[in-house]
């Protein structure tokens, strides 16, 4: 996954809005890019902004004196330990000093150990966790083939074939349509790979409604296949045709040309 | 709001210890912090009880927040909001807007700080601007956004919500930040 599609998930993060599973891929991936981590930190901001915009409501003045109270109360409660510790340790002052000339002896060779033990921790964990992202992202497959397998061989799919348009004549798709589940897949054929800094977009066109919607944003491999798994289909009567169009990465709100790539009633 | 963006972190000196910053800290933001748990939660006791726990957690994890990261107001937004939507998840409510406006509208007009006239010209100019921003965004982008952050509703619950495919939904909510995102660099100095 490129970053563009990172900052897209955390756009979505940002809000509380990324899946479990887009979460724990994003964390991953900001362990070790500080640009879409800078990214998220912006839309945090950004995100504030929603909450920016309520008008402000002073809390009733006993709220202030009580918060006030259980901070105070944790920070006396500190300080009169600081205190105790600090008059004990005046008392042991001459065995502490022996106690602590000997730790640090010790400690330059535990040190060392230490630090070992924790670095092969730490490879071993980034490696763990390596393992786990290429486990998710395979069970994820699996799991996408067999909802697509369960979906060409259920009695109620219907299969639509979409044929190039003008701007990739040669592209096709086939989708299988479970209007049972308002869930479709579809898989495209033969469509160039898109440039970095464009998106595929599919769109539905419907029937009561003038404008198209989007149902999906997706990059195309070199070897010209992609799939879209769209969920939560209006009804099969509200759908009348499926068209793709080449959009700014991302994707948008509505298409920016009628340059159709695959096109085709439903 | 009682804070502008160009306002000075008081969380290093409360990290330190400082009692009187972090009395402060809770004079600069309690009025932003409840007037957003009282729109999550719509209920006045409920808000307060949250607000006590962003507070008691800000105090208590004041040395984890860096200000090369983010604003000091974003630190506390996201801790209120996060609180506030757990909150919500808890009491499995999910809070209907369109009948409860009523409702929120009274809890919130009794409450409004009289002592201050709560915020100053400059804040108020800085709310104006934020609400401005927000209006700029189509309607749909700005609805699904306000639907995943104050009810906390996932990007296929606001799908159903809103009869549209994910897709649509997922898009909307990602241009929607994108502009606010771009919006936000306006506020900054």
């Amino acid at each position: 996954m490129i970053h563009e599609e990172f900052e897209s998930i955390a756009a979505l993060d940002a809000i509380g809005a990324a899946t479990a599973d887009e979460e724990r891929r994003l964390r991953e991936h900001l362990a070790s890019c500080a640009g879409c981590r800078a990214a998220r930190e912006e839309y945090g901001e950004a995100a504030a902004l929603l909450a920016r915009q309520v008008e402000p409501v002073a809390p009733p003045p006993d709220v202030r004196a009580r918060i006030l109270n259980a901070v105070d109360a944790g920070a006396g409660e500190s300080a009169s330990n600081v205190v105790e510790l600090e008059s004990r340790r005046r008392s042991n002052a001459w065995w502490l000093a022996t106690a602590a000339t000997l730790f640090l002896a010790l400690w330059g060779w535990r040190e060392i150990g230490i630090r070992v033990a924790r670095e092969k921790v730490r490879s071993q964990e980034a490696e763990i966790a390596q393992l786990r992202g290429q486990t998710d992202v395979l069970n994820q497959q699996k799991e996408k083939l067999t909802a697509a397998m369960s979906a060409m061989a259920s009695a109620g799919t219907r299969t639509i074939s979409l044929a190039g348009a003008q701007a990739s004549p040669e592209a096709s798709a086939r989708v299988f349509l479970d209007p049972e589940k308002r869930r479709a897949f579809v898989f495209f054929s033969n469509l160039p790979a898109n440039a970095a800094d464009k998106s595929y977009q599919l769109w539905i066109i419907r029937a009561d409604q003038p404008q198209p919607q989007s149902a999906g944003v997706f990059d195309v491999a070199p070897n010209g296949n992609a799939s879209v798994t769209v969920e939560n289909l209006p009804v099969a009567t509200e759908m009348k045709a499926l068209a793709v169009t080449l959009e700014p990465k991302g994707g948008v709100e509505q298409p920016t040309n009628t340059n159709f790539f695959v096109m085709g009633n439903t | 709001m009682n804070d502008t963006m160009e306002t000075p972190a008081l969380l290093p000196a409360i990290a330190r210890g400082d009692l009187v910053a972090f009395e402060a800290l809770y004079d600069r933001y309690s009025s932003t912090l409840y007037a957003l748990l009282l729109r999550i939660l719509s209920n006045a006791e409920d808000a307060q009880e949250v607000l006590q726990e962003t507070f008691v957690k800000a105090w208590a994890s004041a040395k984890m927040f860096d200000a090369v990261r983010g604003s000091e107001a974003a630190w506390l937004i996201s801790i209120a909001r996060s609180r506030g939507i757990d909150k919500l998840r808890s009491r499995k409510i999910r809070v209907d807007r369109e009948n409860d406006a009523g409702r929120e509208i009274s809890i919130q007009s009794s409450f409004v700080d009289k002592k201050t006239g709560a915020d100053s010209a400059i804040q108020s100019e800085e709310r104006t601007a934020v609400r401005n921003a927000l209006a700029e965004l189509p309607e749909p982008q700005r609805v699904a956004l306000e639907l995943a952050y104050f009810e906390g509703l996932s990007q296929s619950e606001i799908a159903e919500r809103l009869g549209e495919p994910l897709g649509t939904v997922k898009t909307r909510m990602q241009l929607g930040m994108k502009k606010l995102r771009e919006r936000l660099r306006a506020f900054q100095p």
